[in-house]
């Protein structure tokens, strides 16, 4: 062979071997989220909350040597976008794993086609049991909705010392499921349910369930929905010259809530992940890295999308190998101080952590209190 | 005392129904188009009133604004969208009106935001004890007031001037209506400016009670004013009125006595079905 065909064919390699060289110095973890439609203001905290875990990860040097990327799909919170999308992020964009900014209808479906493709998943804030029932390759780093039901009860029955409770819930997934929680606890924590009243995710008028409530006189509202739907609700209690306390959820837990619900938000409780308030660097890192990346301060969609890519970061340094199984296995041993707290995995791969208490003082979210019961707080196991 | 209570609750949602739905009938009864972006404007109209509340108008200023801009849109959407597909069939210029809705609300998520706005200081909040133990607060009241108030001049304007005969003529048969003079282009930009202003003052009400203005808070009224004009029997200006105030107070007692079997928008349906069952001509119109 002369010199000068080595050369190039050298030259021929090393073009060839270029795409491969960039794939190798990054590792893609595809991230689906509703960028449009009507649930687009949680979807793109989410992807805000997601993509500055990524610099964070990427700036302290990578998973070994190598920067983490996220590949980002827009699925409208609906399983007919997520689930092709899922077939794509795993078959053609090749991505390690996966992580759901979404709600639980297009998590669900990813979920199936992640687990069917033996490739890791991560479900941020999404409450629906079934989503880990998928199989062992699905995680969530949130509450299920029965968990924060049950700290709800704990809350107003025990903590809070009243006894006789109007729940208005929410009728989709979310909803169900913590008044399921609540319901299910109430008696131990001698609550007694007044009455309970549902309203759907587009209601946003609620001047019937207010005269009402009004005419029931409970001590305390448990009342589930999304700051989109509770500020309303609070404002038209408030103007309807109702005192008692609201309890809500993480739904409420978003600066927008006090926004809406402008100096009626003074006193409104709720049980969620992110305490403002926490000492711990991580969270701090957070609470300030976002409000500096977004323009707005954080939320708990954010927060839960920040934690489920450190989780999987940290199970990436600690995987094995690179295989996928190796990746699963890191995840599921997990043991990380993420902005949402110490977060381990349970069997079912659903999360254990402590729920935070908040409460709206001077416009902001506050630190009110926090609940550890790990029996309480027990996630499903199967 | 609750009865009464959920009975007024369900008249201040009904007076909200009525106002974006006379749009809805003006526009069917005049051109059989289903004027489904017509819950675009009320979306329009909502954020209009809130930006200008916000910049430091008054809020009479910020509603009257909002009428008129939103008016002249709705206008620009009858002469750029419907018009070159008058002759074709309706159905036509129905999936345009539905495309023109959809870009309508994502047209606003990337100019306003995907957040919603609110009022950074709601006016009309000071509360009003109407009977012992039952507060309405200005806003309420107001929705109700210049719902009458509204409908009221309009009903005037199509019973006593020159210009609601012509309407009036035009709607019973265009025809027969332009040989006698009446300049029904003319007529149908004021129907069109009308209907439009109507669904911002409704648009401007709903901010003023929720605090919340959204992309998407047209997806509603889309479809339930669609199901009210049906009910009042289409084209019938004071079925579709009967029909909003009943629709609002049967989901008022629907909300709390059927909540937890059915939510607000199938009672709605069912209440369509049951009346369409009995009455497919609608509420108030005769066979």
């Amino acid at each position: 062979m002369t010199k000068l065909s080595k050369t190039l064919s050298l030259a021929v390699l090393m073009a060839l071997s270029l795409p491969f060289a960039a794939f190798a110095d990054s590792i893609k973890i595809g991230f689906n989220a509703p960028l449009t439609g009507f649930a687009a203001a949680d979807g793109n905290s989410a992807r805000v909350g997601a993509e500055l875990a990524v610099e964070q990860v990427n700036s302290a040097g990578g998973i070994g040597g190598k920067q983490i990327e996220l590949v980002i799909y827009d699925d409208q919170a609906s399983p007919k976008e997520s689930a092709p999308l899922a077939v794509k992020l795993i078959t053609q964009d090749n991505v390690a794993a996966g992580i759901s900014g979404s709600y639980s209808g297009a998590t669900r479906a990813a979920a199936t086609i992640y687990q069917e493709n033996s490739v890791p998943y991560i479900s941020a804030y999404a409450v629906h049991p079934d989503i880990t029932r998928a199989g062992d390759y699905v995680f969530r780093t949130s509450f299920v909705g029965e968990v924060q039901g049950r700290a709800g009860a704990k809350l107003i029955g025990e903590m809070m010392g009243h006894k006789r409770v109007v729940m208005i819930t929410l009728n989709n997934d979310f909803g169900k499921s913590l008044a399921n929680g609540f319901r299910e606890k109430a008696a131990d924590f001698s609550i007694e349910i007044v009455n309970e009243y549902e309203y759907s995710i587009k209601d946003r008028e609620f001047g019937a369930i207010v005269s009402k409530t009004k005419s029931d006189e409970p001590d305390a509202i448990y009342a589930s929905g999304y700051f989109f739907t509770a500020g309303p609700l609070v404002r038209q209690l408030r103007a309807a010259g109702i005192e008692m306390p609201v309890i809500g959820q993480e739904g409420y837990d978003s600066q927008k809530f006090i926004e809406i619900a402008g100096p009626d938000a003074e006193g409104v409780i709720i049980t969620t992940s992110l305490d403002r308030d926490s000492a711990d660097a991580v969270t701090q890192e957070f609470i300030s890295g976002f409000e500096a990346k977004a323009g707005y301060p954080s939320d708990m969609v954010a927060a839960s999308a920040h934690t489920a890519v450190l989780v999987m970061a940290d199970a990436l340094a600690r995987a094995a190998d690179d295989s996928a199984a190796a990746l699963r296995e890191a995840i599921a041993g997990a043991s990380v101080m993420a902005s949402t707290g110490q977060i381990s995995f349970n069997a079912l791969g659903e999360v254990q952590k402590d729920v935070q208490i908040q409460i709206v003082k001077d416009g902001n979210w506050r630190h009110y209190a926090v609940i550890s019961d790990t029996d309480l707080l027990a996630p499903p196991a199967e | 005392m609750l009865a009464i209570e959920l009975v007024i609750q369900g008249i201040v949602q009904g007076a909200i129904y009525a106002l974006i739905a006379l749009g809805l009938v003006l526009v069917y009864g005049l051109l059989r188009i289903l004027h489904v972006a017509h819950a675009a404007l009320y979306t329009l109209g909502a954020y209009i009133g809130v930006i200008i509340v916000n910049q430091g108008g008054h809020i009479i200023v910020a509603t009257a604004v909002a009428m008129v801009a939103v008016g002249f849109v709705g206008v620009g959407i009858y002469r750029f969208a419907y018009k070159p597909l008058l002759d074709k069939p309706p159905l036509i210029a129905l999936i345009a009106s539905i495309g023109l809705f959809i870009a309508a609300e994502e047209i606003y998520r990337i100019i306003f935001g995907a957040y919603g706005m609110s009022f950074v200081q709601p006016p009309l909040q000071q509360q009003i004890e109407l009977f012992k133990g039952f507060h309405l607060s200005t806003a309420r009241i107001s929705v109700v007031f210049l719902s009458i108030l509204f409908i009221g001049v309009l009903a005037w304007l199509a019973a006593s001037t020159r210009t609601g005969i012509a309407w009036r003529a035009t709607v019973s048969d265009a025809g027969m209506a332009a040989s006698f003079g009446v300049n029904i282009e003319k007529v149908r930009f004021i129907n069109f400016f009308i209907g439009s202003a109507l669904a911002a003052l409704a648009g401007v009400m709903v901010a003023l009670l929720n605090n919340l203005v959204e992309p998407t808070m047209g997806a509603v009224p889309a479809y339930k004013a669609l199901a009210i004009i049906v009910l009042g029997g289409l084209g019938s200006v004071r079925g579709t009125l009967v029909a909003s105030i009943a629709l609002g107070i049967i989901e008022s007692f629907g909300t709390i006595y059927l909540g937890h079997i059915m939510d607000r928008d199938a009672i709605a349906f069912t209440f369509l079905i049951i009346v369409l069952m009995i009455r497919p001509q609608g509420l108030l119109t005769r066979r």
